[in-house]
Parts: structure tokens; sequence; C-alpha cells
């Protein structure tokens, strides 16, 4: 998989991996909020067993 | 001859291209080291918070405050910049409204060397906002609930009254010539009154207070490190306030709102206010945690007029606010509210101070672009602002948080202790420390403060 969006350095700007690829770049993005507030929740769970468990 | 005019202006212009380009990575690497200074601002935040709380929730307390700084990270790319950049005329983004996360300048991008490094200063100062709330809080908040809040301060909050009084086109600052340069509203100010609007839907740590009313000391388990943290939190604001002001390659420095300033400004003011605040705070309290309160207390208090004062008025404002600001502590307490760290006090009241005192005390200072200049009532505009701004999230969000159980840890966890039922290592596991026994409190020591 090639996710570099340059081929050379001369005259390059944005060359984060995917940055020509709008698609991926989104895809990564919601996987990092998923992450984010996922763990929120997951943290709500895991706390509220462990308050029922004492 | 030609020909050497010609190889002498090429010579010039490749020196002008290498003039600029060590400016611009200066300026990168000025704010790269007032972000790692900022990161202590966090350090002492943590160690104050796990030195405040009882041996029973030490590790609990440290986990909130580590998650708050885990959560600003991402958080604030994903919308805090962008509020920052876009909400600067009030609730509605503006038509050149930038700073989103798909955006090319987001990333590495070889054409754009600042985006980056502020945005990173930005998101600290983020976390600052959280760390203040975070002490607040200890001992009987949630983690999910906890972080729900901190995300809402320092991602969006925060940033917004930042947008606000803190952006050079700001409507504060273009309508009624807000001048805040250290923050003391948009940062400790809301940060302050946000705590208070979550403090009265979390209630006070059992045992806190007693059946008429009457108020426990709840001690610190390692007051040592509580005020060591204290003076690191002190190290890093000088981070901070280096973040505040704007490195112009070439020129003299800007201040967040486009006026001429300089770093010797800040370090006279910085230090005077700092100092005053200490000798404010231990002539009212004779209490090592009050007088390292009152060092930040000082801070805030001349924080508005950081770029304009002089330094003996930096000293005076920050002796007054060391010598009130303990007192209001004290009638908090009277009032039933436990800020376990003194918060909203030092904070919300300390950064009340600061923005009101430049309005007495820099007033008149010129603004550019025809903005108006610093008034009285510019700056009692901001203050209120600030308070509801912060206070009215808070206390809703909380509500909210509370009603649907996610607010408050029990009362009989709460007994038990949260490390022993939340975390899976002991922080004292080779010696065993009795929990301190709860006594009135004196008189002239109230809840220890950040």
């Amino acid at each position: 998989m090639n996710t570099s969006p340059i081929e050379s350095w001369d005259g390059a700007e944005a060359y984060f991996t995917f940055a020509d690829k709008p698609a991926i770049m989104m895809l990564f993005l919601l996987i990092a909020v998923v992450i984010t507030f996922g763990t929120i929740i997951i943290a709500a769970v895991h706390e509220k067993h462990a308050y029922n468990n004492h | 001859m030609e020909q050497e005019l010609a190889a002498l202006t090429e010579r010039l212009a490749a020196l002008e291209s290498s003039t600029a380009m060590s400016g611009t990575i200066n300026s990168e690497i000025f704010y790269w080291w007032c972000t790692a200074l900022m990161i202590a601002i966090h350090a002492g935040f943590l160690a104050y918070e796990m030195g405040a709380s009882r041996v029973k929730n030490v590790l609990a307390s440290g986990i909130k405050n580590i998650l708050a700084f885990a959560f600003m990270v991402p958080t604030f790319y994903f919308f805090g910049w962008y509020i920052y950049l876009s909400f600067y005329n009030g609730l509605l983004p503006a038509e050149d409204a930038s700073g989103l996360p798909w955006e090319l300048s987001m990333g590495p991008n070889l054409a754009d060397n600042a985006t980056g490094i502020f945005w990173a200063a930005f998101t600290l100062f983020a976390a600052t906002t959280a760390s203040i709330f975070s002490g607040a809080v200890i001992e009987r908040i949630q983690t999910a609930g906890f972080l729900i809040l901190a995300i809402l301060l320092g991602s969006v909050v925060w940033i917004l009254g930042g947008a606000w009084g803190w952006h050079p086109t700001g409507w504060l600052t273009v309508k009624f010539g807000y001048h805040d340069v250290g923050a003391a509203g948009v940062v400790h100010m809301v940060a302050g009154f946000f705590a208070l609007g979550v403090l009265l839907n979390l209630g006070p740590r059992v045992g806190k207070f007693n059946a008429d009313g009457s108020a426990n000391a709840i001690m610190a388990h390692n007051v040592p490190f509580t005020i060591t943290g204290l003076m690191l939190i002190i190290v890093g604001f000088f981070g901070f306030l280096g973040g505040c002001i704007i490195y112009m390659p070439g020129e003299q420095w800007i201040n967040i709102y486009g006026q001429p300033t300089t770093l010797s400004a800040f370090a006279f003011n910085t230090l005077m206010g700092m100092a005053g605040g200490i000798i404010g705070a231990w002539v009212k309290t004779r209490d090592p945690f009050w007088m390292m309160s009152g060092a930040l207390i000082g801070i805030f208090a001349a924080a508005s007029g950081l770029d304009v004062y002089y330094p003996p008025v930096a000293f005076a404002l920050g002796t007054f606010g060391g010598f009130v600001v303990p007192m209001v502590a004290t009638q908090l307490e009277k009032m039933g509210i436990d800020d376990a760290v003194g918060a909203f006090p030092v904070h919300g009241v300390g950064g009340l101070i600061g923005v009101v005192s430049c309005g007495i005390f820099a007033a008149g200072y010129p603004n550019v672009d025809g903005m108006p200049p610093v008034t009285l009532w510019g700056q009692i505009v901001g203050a209120v602002t600030m308070a509801v701004l912060g206070f009215v999230p808070g206390y809703v969000a909380s509500y909210i948080l509370k009603v649907l159980g996610l607010l408050r840890v029990p009362d009989h966890i709460q007994e038990k202790g949260l490390d022993i039922v939340k975390v899976p290592v002991a922080a004292y596991p080779e010696s065993y420390t009795p929990a301190p026994v709860n006594t009135a409190t004196p008189d002239a020591a109230a809840t220890p403060a950040e």
C-alpha cells in the first residue's frame, strides 16, 4: 500500500500519510473519534460494575 | 559591473530567504519549548491532586488527572482548534472558518510551520483548564462523568471564551477593548466558575460536613508533595505566559491582540505579581498551602495587564489577591461547598481580580486597528461574560450527568476508598498509612488550594 501523497520532496507541501486520499483521512479520523468517545462509554460501564461488586 | 550587481542581488535574495527561514524556525522553537514547559503545569496539578487526596484515593486522583490530559489532545484536535479560529464573532462560525481536522494544515506540511505548534500550545492551555477543574472534584467524581465535563471545559467552553476575548478579532476586543493578555478571564475565570457550577451538583465528599453544617478538615495525605506540585505549576506558567505572546520574526513581539510588547514586560510583572501573592497569603494564613496558592493568585491578579503594568502595581495586585482569596475559600466552605483544592477561589476569584483591575490600572491604553482602548466597562463586560460562560455549562452539564447517574461516586464506595475499588495497584504497598482522622477546620487554615 502506497500511503505517500508525494513522489518527490521538491515543492512538497502537505506530505502526511493519505493527504491526497480524503476518504481514507476521514476513515482514520472517524476511528480516532470512536476510540476517544467509545472509551468513555467503556469507562462508565466499568465503573458501574466496580461499584456493584463492592 | 552588471554581472556583479546581478550576483549581489542573487546573494541578497538568498540571504533574505535564509533570514526569513531562520525566523520561522526560531518561532517554532520558541513555542515548542513553551509547550514543553506547560506540561509542567499538568505535572504540578497531578502532584498536588494526589498529595491533597487521602491515601485511599491517591491513585484514582492521579488517573483522573492523567486522563484529562490524554482526552484534551484528541478532542482539541477534533473541534477545539476549529472553535478558536471560527467562533470569534459569537456562537456561529465566521465566514472564514478554519481549523477543521481534515484540513491540509492539520498535519505535517512543509508550507505551514505555524499551525501545529500553535495548536499544541493551545491544547496545553486546554489541559490547564481541565486540570484546574480536576482538583476541585477529587475523591468523589466518577471517571466517565469527569471526562465528559473535562472535554466540555477544555475543548469547548474555555476556547469559546478564548475566541471571544483572546483573539485578534474576538468580539469582546473589537466591541469593548477587552484586554486579558495573560488569560485571567478566558482560562482562570472560566475554569473556576465551571468548577463552581459542577460542585453545586456534585456535592461534598463524605465526611466533609457534619449534620449541623459545620465543616471538617479533610487533610492532605502528603503535604510536601502538594507544595512541590504547586511550585511546579509556577514553573509551567512561564511556558504558559510565553505562549501568550506572538513571536514575529524580524520584528517586535506582539500580544494576542496585536499590540506591541516584550518578554521583559511579562518577566517583570509575572515575578512581581507572584511574590506579592505569596506575601499576601502568608500574612493572612501563615499556611504554606496558601502561600504557594498565593503565588498563583498573584500571577492571575496581574495577568490581564502583564504587558503594561508598572511592576509595583503587579506586586500590589498580587498581594491584594493573596490576602483576600483565602477568605473567599473560607466563606465558600461556610456555604456548604466542598472545593477540595480551592479551584474557584484561586482561579475564579483570582482571575476576576485580574480582569477587573486591568480596567482600573490599565485604563486608556490604546488598541490597534481602530478597536476601543482598555476601559473599566469593557473589563466588567468581559468578566461577566467569562463568569457566565464558565458557570452555566458546568452547572447544566453536571446536572444532566447527575440525573443520568454518571456524576457522583456512591457514598459507600467513597468510604471504602476509590483505589481499592477501581485501581489494580496500590499507592504504598510496603507500608501501612492510616487514613487521616477528620477534625474541625481551624479558623485560619481553610482547605488547601491550588
